[in-house]
């Protein structure tokens, strides 16, 4: 059953359409991936979707709208990773991640051994045990997107939203925490939301990827049905070519598409030395 | 260097405030013997002149010179947090131009020849008037700020700051004007209650000050980790189901109300709050818990130290305490600088 729905979203600001009758569905446990063009209305979508926004009537989570839900119970249900993190003074990375315990603390509640168990798993869990101790603006890029990951962990909500969580990350760790949220959606029934620019990355870990253009769903569905080529043309307006990939090597979990894009302009090539 | 631990630098700084303790209750204008201080202290003094000089003057003294370098540093520092920047202070905010303008119109209500022209006027004594009018002022800068941020540039912190520095200017100009068209004699007297001094401490004053100071910060405990939450911004704070606009709104009034309680009473105190907070978070570390405790411990010792400082530099006269923070607070940042450009 659907855990998360939209129905006829819209967002308008200043005259501007940014999301227009936006109607999406995600089930428990499954990994949705929302691709599109810049300014397709991605990062304003996954804001609706995590009720960043005031009354959201037209979402529902559980079968509830999120604006009936309380702003404590909204972040026990709801964690959110978002693209922009400015700290100011010089917070470790253990006090960020320990920020994911505050929705379920009361004012008086004490800080237990449990807690710290917990905290230092989630920071094991991304692969940063070793910088616990470190601030977080001296992280990079990449490692401050895997601290507010273990954040999220931290959270213990059903359903995860993130707004290009590999943006900064080398292969290495896209692939690690694109596993890392799969794994938790598919064993744990834990629903991911995420914006992705990398489409192969999407084919690769998305359950279901929904193609946004100009704030309205071009399509949606499994990877397989929305990666086509005429749709990518169009939306990202540059030729593609969509294969499908059968190979009988197991060792590798790899991607059954590959997108390759053909840019029609090209770098002029470097002067020749005189 | 020397390395020592958490909790030995948290020793550290609750002898630091005994210690500050113990040292200003030697100083005075009046000689008390060790031997005479002690008799105060544990038992009764063995002079009644003495029992008056320790309990009526310099005990309520130094204690409320502790509490008001306590509740500026944590005002400081929870200011600073909630709008994320080191910066802020209660200066920033307004608060003392606003007091400053409450001082200067109770001049020329109470204290000119103006005021014997308004039959309708309670006779209240300036000394009394003075404070209250203050204490008015500085609500009045920070509900000012509060509606400008609110209304009219909304709730973005570096607005918050920048409505703070407009309202601080505005009410200073205000406060100015009435100055230079006041009687000069209680211009004076305005312009040297707003260099800050502790002189005029009463025992009552302790007792309206201590529950200010104890609930302020027994709140701002309680609402730390939420504090901390808004240091990774706003909307990271309100999807960990922080209500951000209440909790801003709440901190402010303390600090306003902490500020006001302060301010009126001892006048300008500068850079206590600025200072303060950035050493406890140098060395003790950042998180909202830390920083009001620290600035507790610090900032109460510091007033104190400086008090003593206020009361021996200069035989037979008292500088302002003002003067001394702000010459003491200038010269920490210009270290602090020097020190971070290295």
């Amino acid at each position: 059953m659907s855990q998360l729905v939209a129905q006829d979203l819209n967002l308008q600001i200043d005259q501007n359409l940014i999301l227009d009758r936006i109607n999406l569905s995600v089930t428990a446990g499954q990994v949705l991936g929302i691709l599109g063009p810049n300014g397709a209305g991605k990062t304003s979508l996954l804001k609706m979707l995590s009720g960043q926004t005031d009354s959201q009537s037209q979402v529902t989570w559980k079968q509830r709208p999120l604006n009936q839900y309380s702003s404590s119970e909204l972040a026990k249900q709801i964690a959110v990773v978002n693209q922009m993190h400015d700290s100011v003074f010089a917070l470790n990375l253990y006090q960020i991640v320990q920020m994911g315990l505050l929705p379920h603390k009361t004012l008086l509640s004490r800080h237990t051994s449990e807690d710290d168990k917990a905290i230092s798993l989630a920071i094991d869990r991304v692969g940063l045990s070793a910088k616990s101790q470190q601030t977080f603006s001296s992280l990079s890029g990449g490692e401050q997107q895997r601290g507010l990951i273990a954040r999220a962990l931290v959270q213990q909500a059903s359903l995860i939203i993130l707004d290009e969580p590999v943006n900064h990350l080398d292969v290495y760790y896209q692939h690690q925490i694109l596993t890392l949220l799969a794994g938790l959606a598919h064993q744990f029934d834990i629903t991911v939301v995420m914006s992705l620019h990398d489409l192969n990355l999407a084919a690769e870990y998305c359950d279901q990827i929904c193609l946004l253009n100009q704030g309205r769903v071009e399509s949606m569905g499994a990877p397989i049905d929305v990666l086509k080529a005429p749709d990518l043309e169009r939306v990202f307006g540059m030729p593609c070519k969509v294969s499908e990939i059968h190979s009988q090597d197991t060792r590798y979990h790899h991607s059954p598409l590959q997108v390759s894009f053909y840019p029609p302009f090209r770098p002029k090539p470097p002067k020749a030395n005189a | 260097m020397l390395h020592i631990n958490q909790s030995q630098k948290w020793l550290l700084l609750l002898g630091l405030g005994i210690a500050s303790f113990c040292i200003a209750l030697f100083f005075g204008a009046a000689d008390l013997s060790p031997t005479a201080l002690y008799q105060c202290l544990f038992s009764t003094c063995e002079q009644p002149v003495n029992q008056l000089i320790f309990w009526e003057v310099r005990a309520p003294r130094v204690f409320v010179g502790f509490l008001v370098g306590a509740g500026l540093a944590v005002a400081g520092a929870t200011l600073q947090n909630v709008t994320r920047n080191g910066l802020a202070d209660p200066y920033l905010f307004g608060v003392v131009s606003g007091a400053g303008l409450g001082a200067s119109i109770s001049t020329l209500l109470f204290d000119s020849p103006f005021a014997q022209t308004i039959s309708w006027m309670p006779d209240i004594s300036f000394s009394l008037a003075l404070p209250f009018s203050a204490f008015l002022g500085a609500l009045f800068s920070v509900v000012l700020v509060q509606i400008l941020v609110a209304k009219t540039f909304g709730s973005r912190t570096e607005h918050m700051l920048l409505a703070g520095v407009a309202v601080s200017f505005m009410l200073s100009a205000a406060a100015n004007l009435i100055l230079f068209l006041g009687e000069p004699f209680a211009a004076t007297k305005v312009i040297f209650w707003l260099m800050g001094s502790l002189a005029r401490v009463e025992v009552w004053y302790a007792w309206v000050m201590l529950p200010v100071v104890l609930i302020s910060v027994g709140l701002l405990l309680l609402f730390g980790p939420q504090m901390d939450a808004l240091l990774l911004g706003d909307e990271s704070a309100k999807t960990l189901g922080v209500r951000v606009t209440h909790l801003r709104i709440m901190s402010l009034a303390i600090c306003a109300a902490l500020t006001a309680c302060i301010v009126s009473y001892c006048g300008g105190i500068g850079f206590v709050g600025l200072m303060i907070p950035h050493i406890v978070r140098n060395w003790l570390g950042v998180t909202s818990r830390v920083v009001i405790i620290g600035s507790v411990l610090l900032g109460g010792s510091f007033m104190v130290i400086v008090d003593v400082v206020a009361r021996v530099a200069i035989p037979e006269q008292e500088i302002p305490i003002g003067i001394i923070t702000s010459a003491i607070g200038s010269l920490f940042f210009l270290l602090a600088m020097k020190h971070k450009s290295r």
